[in-house]
């Protein structure tokens, strides 16, 4: 097991670009998401390219169409079958970087700390805008020695009232601190979506995660998280990463046995680690029920005690107290110590390849 | 070594650098640092950068001549590995140097222009749509995709759409006369030269006052076509020597210098007037200050603002470093030489120029 901060970009030997995709993953591995991979890496159409330091690179994309991403994983597989980690102790297959295979990690935390020291007068509109969204932040009460930046805002190929500035949040705590501040804060620059821009944007952004919601249910939804907003007109995220004494498991301390797909319903118990990838929710009450899909065969002395997310639209999406639904990938996990107990698991990158990709999701019902 | 001018280094102690010449030893590359990491050494009079996740001090070879010097020899204690002892000059010549060590990766301006000629114009943002239409114009010149390159925040990908130059790299002095010449009739709707008021900015920022009257200086700066606007971006065209092309080949001269001259001549010959080092080859000079009169073969410059500057049978003047060349089998002859790295932390930064004296005109 080892700890390897989320949201953080890794350059590899071959020429990918990827971001980590958890905060724990497996030795010698770092569980990542391929960002962009050289054009001659994947070939199909539906890719979308860019110019990116001295090549033109595919940007790989989970949410392209599931018969053109099969292919693409297929060709990644065959071709660079070292970037694929078939894990024993989920039965399933992770993106991953091998250790020995990592040329430059761009350390968000670091890179934030040299940006700040930029004078004033030699920053761009782009980059003065994240420090004044640092600076904003801060007043939280968590240090800007706790924030990072990532992707082009930390790569520096942003592009000015085009790109997001993607913040990293280095701490759980920390994570909520700020959450809680954005809840209330006033800024003059800082927007938050209303009710109606989030409306227009369930109507002009249709997925597969938002396909399960009504345009009301989406907006309830969506219209209380704190991770996305915008600063004088420019998009932010906020990315929760944990520290290494706060993760919520270790690396094979636990295995996981995929069932099948499954429908639970429950009252969620506990949404500490619901800001953070993957996150979960622990809940009580669980009772699984018919969806989608062919109902799992399960053993009704256990019951469903977590609803994990690998999937950004899934997190802070339900609160202490409130029902929640879920649909995705029913595990039965066995700890090292303790009891066994399943989970349902929302958004492994196997799901986006199969039918799983239609049916999962997370939903409040209140 | 033959190691082309223009591409891009960056080192494993974060430095990005520019190579510097196209003749280099063989223990490393000759370089600019460009940006150079403010951890080690900084100055608030050098502008600053946010790249590669980091804070980077620019060097600026116009700053602040005093503190200029405070910092590069600042540079010399905290590099010293990036500072190059020529065998082939006198001690107090100044390179910088990429030790073959400390490269992290090289960024190669033709092949990144060759992926970037190759991607999807739907992909394009709008500074590579424009870098894109540019380079598809100057193929009409009959030059081809290979014969150009693209360098500086375009190749590594950190420009910024509506403040960043185009930098495009010919590779070859013969295909970049072919290509001025092309310039000198070619029209586009998107082209334009620049006007009286832009390269007067530019003289105001080489604090040229002292060297060049207005018009001398905009008469033969308007003559250049390796500048210009494209979609309203300015371009920059620089030539690189091809291997077979290069006008000297490193440690096969020794050079003796005898101190700053000034001296005129008429040009000869000017074909090797758009590389760096460029130099022109002149006839019948006479040293007007400085030394006595010995002849002198060639004028040779290190800044780019000298490419192209003079014609066959122009008369010049320059003022610049006096040297003994010494040559492998040999024989022996006078250059002067503008812009070592030296030479900007020294008076000879504001005393060193080449100007045309008569053009016939």
């Amino acid at each position: 097991m080892a700890h390897f901060y989320e949201s953080t970009l890794i350059d590899t030997v071959d020429g990918f670009q990827c971001k980590s995709y958890a905060n724990e993953h497996p030795d010698n591995y770092v569980i990542v998401k391929p960002k962009y991979v050289p054009k001659d890496a994947i070939e199909g159409e539906g890719l979308k390219f860019r110019f990116l330091f001295e090549k033109c690179h595919a940007r790989f994309n989970l949410f392209a169409k599931k018969e053109k991403l099969q292919g693409y994983v297929g060709q990644f597989r065959k071709k660079f079958p070292d970037y694929i980690y078939d894990c024993p102790i989920t039965k399933n297959w992770f993106f991953v970087v091998p250790k020995n295979k990592i040329k430059t990690i761009h350390d968000g935390r670091k890179g934030l700390q040299e940006l700040l020291k930029v004078p004033e007068k030699d920053l761009d509109e782009y980059l003065l805008l994240a420090c004044q969204l640092v600076d904003f932040l801060a007043k939280s009460g968590v240090s800007a020695k706790d924030l990072g930046i990532t992707h082009s805002t930390l790569l520096g190929n942003y592009t000015p009232g085009k790109s997001d500035i993607d913040i990293i949040i280095y701490g759980k705590e920390n994570g909520w601190k700020i959450l809680n501040y954005l809840k209330t804060a006033k800024h003059d620059k800082l927007h938050w979506k209303t009710d109606e821009e989030w409306a227009e944007y369930y109507q002009e952004h249709k997925t597969s995660e938002s396909a399960h919601f009504t345009e009301e249910e989406y907006v309830k939804h969506m219209v209380r998280k704190r991770y996305e907003g915008m600063f004088d007109g420019t998009v932010f995220t906020l990315f929760t990463v944990e520290e290494p004494h706060e993760t919520w498991f270790k690396w094979g301390e636990e295995t996981y046995e995929p069932i099948g797909i499954a429908t639970v319903t429950g009252t969620v118990a506990d949404n500490y680690n619901s800001h953070v990838r993957p996150g979960f929710y622990e809940i009580d009450e669980s009772n699984l029920i018919e969806g989608n899909h062919k109902m799992p065969v399960t053993d009704n002395e256990i019951h469903v005690k977590r609803i994990v997310t690998y999937a950004i639209p899934f997190v802070q999406q339900a609160v202490i107290g409130e029902k929640i639904k879920a649909c995705g990938l029913l595990e039965l996990v066995t700890p090292k110590k303790g009891k066994q107990y399943y989970r349902v698991v929302v958004g492994y990158f196997d799901a986006y390849l199969n039918d799983r990709r239609e049916k999962e999701f997370i939903k409040s019902l209140g | 070594m033959h190691f082309y001018e223009s591409s891009i280094i960056t080192t494993v102690d974060g430095l990005h650098c520019q190579v510097y010449g196209n003749e280099h030893p063989l223990e490393g590359i000759l370089i600019k640092p460009k940006y150079i990491p403010t951890e080690k050494l900084q100055s608030d009079i050098l502008p600053c950068r946010f790249l590669s996740g980091r804070k980077m001090n620019r060097l600026n070879l116009w700053a602040d001549r005093s503190e200029l010097k405070r910092y590069i020899e600042e540079f010399k204690v905290q590099y010293p590995e990036y500072v190059y002892k020529s065998t082939m000059h006198d001690n107090e010549r100044l390179f910088f140097f990429v030790p073959i060590n400390r490269i992290e990766r090289i960024y190669f301006p033709k092949k990144g222009l060759s992926e970037l000629m190759s991607m999807p114009v739907k992909s394009l943002d709008s500074h590579l749509k424009t870098v894109y239409d540019f380079v598809t114009f100057l193929l009409e010149s009959g030059l081809k995709i290979e014969n150009l390159g693209v360098t500086y925040s375009t190749l590594m990908g950190h420009y910024l759409s509506s403040i960043s130059d185009i930098n495009i790299v010919v590779y070859g002095k013969e295909n970049f006369w072919k290509l001025m010449s092309y310039l000198e009739k070619a029209k586009h709707p998107l082209l334009r030269w620049k006007t009286e008021d832009e390269w007067m900015a530019f003289y105001h920022r080489r604090n040229r006052y002292s060297i060049f009257s207005r018009e001398q200086f905009l008469r033969y700066m308007k003559r250049k076509k390796s500048e210009g606007y494209f979609s309203d971006t300015l371009f920059v065209i620089f030539a690189v020597e091809n291997e077979e092309e290069a006008w000297f080949k490193w440690d096969e001269e020794k050079y003796h210098s005898l101190g700053l001259v000034a001296v005129e001549g008429k040009v000869a010959d000017n074909f090797s007037s758009v590389v760096r080092p460029g130099y022109y080859e002149i006839n019948d000079s006479k040293i007007i200050n400085g030394y006595k009169d010995v002849p002198v073969k060639k004028i040779v410059f290190y800044s780019r603002d000298y490419c192209m500057m003079a014609y066959p049978g122009e008369k010049i003047e320059a003022c610049g470093l006096l040297e003994l060349v010494k040559t492998k089998d040999g024989k022996q002859y006078y250059r002067i030489v503008i812009g070592y790295f030296d030479a900007y932390i020294s008076d000879r930064r504001d005393k060193e120029y080449i100007k045309v004296i008569n053009d016939g005109k």
